[in-house]
């Protein structure tokens, strides 16, 4: 009954992943977390911002909807039924099974600022999350969770960011400050696969080749994969000098890549990865660029200066216009397939 | 991390100082004598009680509602003041609710002092705020202290109620199990291996009031002692940790402000309220004043009373504490923090060894001297690496190196990241004390941000004298000082709190550094010139390379070898921290694990003991 269901959706969002370029209505939904005016915030006053999760609406725009907290990080939806989605925020894990109506921590005091979270789209009642002080596993849609760590090192297991391996179930990478880990049994063991003696800010897949991984961090640089992440490899021609924050494929062409830095800005390759260039001219002159995705369906480069705006690109980066969210930095973006909705 | 202090209140509180706060604006200090008739004791306590009370309540300004805060609804609600009106605020105020534990438990406090007065307009809008505006619980223990305090007395007021009434999505009975999970867990933690925060400066308050809150207002018994307990234990902090009141050596939470000037701190209210041994700050602290409202179920017992006030015997303290908790970059969750503090009549010698206690807003090591009206008074002297490191920031905060040290900045500790400051711990410092003899020793690599050290002196030194020993000597209130740099400085000032730009900073930029502090009662000597020559007298050598080291006999006798990154020797023994208890000294004791503190003076002891969840006073025979 569940393969049933999960089944048809990954479809969807595989097919999706790859639709042809000019494809008329956009197959996803636009989700992402943001906080806005964070530097004027004051713990105990009213925030005078709407922070929390947006959706993209049909004109473009962008709403705030549920809990108005800043401090969320990541989010991850049920395939199923992506009105169940998780959002890793300061308080703990928040679920909500209504699209945004209602909403509950799931996680209890021993779990505080989770970074990252993924549902298995195998095995959709299985969510796993990284949190500073190893990797929390639930099987049951977030009511209970458990420690799975074994193989991860008792110290050095802050855990910026897990993914999962959408062509395996239970495949599931943890980037964690002392390397990546990999699990193929659902977190019931551990294997270092790349020691790195700074955090692993980010782990990504590629869309067209689930055999291909990305991955960078906070001063090593960008790392690669090619064989599913067994083993990785510094990518030469990524400055590893300053935190880079996160990886971004293009769905639509394999060729390009994005990745962002605070220092240097946006990134991008456009051979896949083999060369890269800074794309910041017609951002602001900081150009801390925090986050960047680029649209499954339409290709378009979305960066998110911190505490600036959400610029867009329709031309990979080649000119930028502000396209919404002032003042705001973004965490995490999701499209999620409109099919699945 | 992006929690963030509000300072708006403390300006607040400045700003409204001068009005009717007499105990702060009187040009005379505190009589330091003790009151040995309780109810005479008990009389005095409640006086200072109210006038924070009434100090705040009179602040309203009923023409202008935009100014009246929680505070003042509370301090009014204290009165019995007004209920129509208070009632009234409430529902304006939570019209703009806040958001976090800074707003949680002021609501909490005025959701117990109304209970029988604000109508049920005011009762529902306070109740619908736990539900329509999501708390959040911040990132320190402080913040977790009044985060779980407050959700457990409002789960407790409200029991049996729906998930769906509650911003968490839990049920009553849910979040008073995860609150008092918390709590015990945090208690266990605080009194078997030491709290992470502790001696705050700075933040005791924000452990004080929502304890008090638990104190006063839990209905379960246990919590209710366990409560009074905690309170308890940190004010016994308190008063071992003070000289007439204010704080002295290390501590883990301060402000610039404060540093410089201990007497303007919240430790200091809390003694002026405790004790009355010292003035208040301005304003009463900003937070002291949600104290108020329940302190008079609060009774100081005669044995904390006295160790506070007794300074006419000179003792030894050593306690154990612990770092903040490393998220990363470190082999251990907490360090340990060994903590000495020497009190005598005329001053206090206090540090921990040394090393980042917390990245932000710490403070290893001083010699604090006695004055008689500490209002204004910068009496302390020190030295210290100004740490700005986003990699040390990391181990402490779950953030990311771009914006850790920035978002400390911007979040009101805006001198984190300045070489001229004075707030702080760095892992290139280590710490000696014996007695009355500091030997601090700097080993900073190359490449570090800010390649120096900073010493502080105060514009209320005299006789401040350049000796060509290389000693630096000076008379601090009836405190004789020996301040010997080990390599060449410069002086400078620092401007982070604005009272120090009286102040001088020797600054001294060699990487392998080192300060040597001796102090000594001017009684001891006939005159300066003496304790002059008594210091060029004792045998020291001292070198850089390869690692700082000195080897001296101190003030009182001691040989002491001290090397950066050795452990010290005292006549000819390894000092072995290991065998640090929790707290020993002739005040407080307490093992290590043993969840239980024995607080003695005299023939008064008092036992918090949390293995039992009881509190036991006794005579001893």
């Amino acid at each position: 009954m569940l393969r049933n269901k999960v089944l048809p959706a990954l479809l969807v969002l595989l097919a999706s992943a790859v639709a042809a370029p000019g494809a008329a209505a956009p197959a996803h939904d636009l989700y992402l977390c943001a906080s806005i005016n964070g530097s004027a915030r004051v713990i105990g006053f009213k925030d005078s911002g709407l922070n929390g999760v947006y959706r993209r609406e049909a004109g473009g725009d962008f709403t705030q909807f549920g809990i108005n907290q800043a401090m969320m990080l990541a989010l991850a939806f049920d395939p199923r039924d992506p009105r169940m989605f998780y959002v890793a925020a300061l308080n703990g894990l928040l679920r909500t099974p209504d699209g945004g109506k209602t909403w509950r921590v799931v996680t209890d005091w021993d779990v505080t600022e989770p970074k990252s979270v993924v549902v298995d789209p195998h095995q959709p009642d299985t969510v796993y999350v990284g949190v500073p002080d190893g990797v929390i596993v639930s099987h049951d849609r977030g009511l209970t969770w458990t420690r799975m760590e074994r193989g991860l090192p008792d110290r050095g297991k802050y855990t910026q960011v897990v993914q999962v391996d959408r062509t395996h179930a239970g495949r599931v990478f943890a980037g964690c400050e002392t390397g990546i880990y990999l699990t193929e049994d659902g977190a019931k063991s551990w294997r270092r696969v790349f020691p790195t003696a700074v955090t692993i800010e980010d782990i990504q897949q590629s869309p067209h080749d689930p055999l291909r991984w990305l991955a960078v961090t906070e001063g090593d640089g960008a790392l690669g994969s090619r064989d599913g992440g067994r083993t990785w490899t510094k990518l030469a021609s990524v400055p590893s000098d300053h935190a880079l924050y996160n990886v971004a494929f293009d769905a639509r062409d394999p060729q390009r890549l994005a990745i962002t830095s605070w220092t240097d800005g946006l990134f991008v390759s456009e051979d896949g990865g083999r060369t890269w260039q800074t794309r910041n001219t017609g951002l602001p002159d900081s150009h801390h660029v925090w986050r960047t995705a680029i649209d499954p369906d339409t290709g378009r480069l979305y960066a998110s200066l911190v505490e600036q705006a959400l610029y867009v690109s329709d031309n990979f980066g080649r000119t930028w216009r502000i396209g919404g969210l002032p003042a705001s930095r973004v965490t995490a973006f999701a499209f999620v397939p409109k099919a699945a909705n | 991390m992006k929690i963030f202090l509000t300072a708006l209140l403390f300006l607040l509180a400045a700003t409204a100082a001068l009005r009717a706060q007499p105990s702060f604006s009187a040009t005379t200090v505190p009589s330091r004598e003790i009151v040995t008739d309780a109810a005479a004791r008990r009389a005095a306590y409640l006086k200072r009680v109210q006038e924070v009370i009434d100090y705040r309540a009179n602040l309203v300004n009923r023409a202008d509602p935009a100014g009246i805060d929680l505070a003042a609804v509370a301090t009014m609600l204290a009165r019995h003041e007004d209920p129509k009106f208070c009632s009234e605020q409430v529902i304006r105020l939570m019209k703009a609710p806040g958001t976090g534990p800074f707003w949680m438990f002021p609501v909490v406090c005025v959701t117990y002092m109304g209970r029988d007065q604000l109508s049920s307009e005011a009762k529902q809008a306070m109740r619908d705020m736990w539900r329509t505006t999501y708390q959040i619980r911040g990132d320190t223990e402080n913040h977790w202290a009044m985060y779980y305090i407050s959700l457990y007395l409002i789960s407790e007021m409200y029991p049996n109620e729906p998930a769906s009434s509650w911003y968490t999505g839990k049920s009553s009975a849910e979040n008073l199990a995860e609150a008092k999970e918390y709590l015990i867990h945090w208690m266990d933690l605080a009194t078997t291996v030491g709290q992470g925060e502790y001696n705050p400066v700075h933040y005791i308050g924000e452990y004080a009031c929502p304890l008090m809150y638990l104190a006063s207002w839990a209905k379960d018994p246990a919590m209710k002692t366990r409560g009074h307990m905690m309170l308890e234990w940190i004010f016994s902090d308190l008063a071992e940790g003070t000289l007439n009141g204010v704080p002295v050596g290390s501590h883990s939470r301060t402000t610039d402000e404060a540093l410089i000037e201990p007497a303007n701190s919240l430790a200091a209210y809390f003694s002026w309220l405790l004790f009355g041994n010292v003035p208040p700050p301005a304003g009463f602290g900003g937070w002291g004043v949600y104290f108020a409202p329940a302190a008079p179920n609060y009774e100081v017992p005669e044995v904390l009373y006295r160790i506070a006030m007794d300074r006419d015997h000179d003792y030894l303290q050593k306690d154990l504490k612990r770092t903040r908790r490393r998220w990363r970059y470190s082999d251990v969750l907490f360090a340990p923090i060994y903590k000495t503090t020497y009190v005598r009549h005329d001053y206090a010698v206090g540090s921990y060894q040394g090393g980042v206690s917390d990245p932000i807003q710490s403070h290893v090591w001083d010699v604090t001297w006695a004055v008689p009206n500490p209002r204004g008074q910068h009496n302390l002297m020190f030295s210290m690496h100004p740490e700005s490191s986003p990699h040390t920031m990391q181990m402490y905060f779950a953030d990311y190196p771009d914006t850790t040290a920035g978002g400390a900045v911007n979040l009101s500790k805006p001198s984190y990241d300045s070489p001229d400051k004075l707030v702080g711990s760095s892992p290139y410092e280590q710490v000696f004390q014996d007695l009355d003899t500091i030997v601090a020793l700097y080993d900073i690599p190359p490449g570090t941000k800010f390649p120096h050290i900073n010493g502080f002196f105060s514009k209320d030194l005299t006789k401040l004298t350049e000796d060509k020993s290389g000693w630096i000597f000076a008379q601090g209130g009836n405190a004789y000082l020996a301040y010997r740099p080990l390599a060449p400085y410069v002086w400078t000032q620092s401007h982070w709190a604005q009272a120090a730009i009286r102040d001088s900073r020797l600054q001294s930029d060699s990487l392998k550094n080192g300060t040597i502090v001796q102090a000594a009662s001017t009684g001891e000597f006939k005159n300066f010139e003496a304790f002059k020559a008594a210091i060029n007298a004792l045998p020291l050598e001292f070198s850089l390379e390869p690692v700082p080291t000195v080897k001296m006999r101190t003030l009182r006798g001691k040989n002491i070898v001290v090397a950066y990154g050795a452990a010290p020797l005292v006549d000819g023994r390894v000092l072995d921290y290991t065998k640090w208890k929790l707290f020993e000294g002739p005040y407080l004791n307490a093992e290590k694990g043993s969840r239980k503190l024995t607080l003695t003076y005299g023939k008064l002891q008092r036992v918090l003991d949390f293995n039992t969840v009881k509190i036991t006073d006794s005579v001893i025979p």
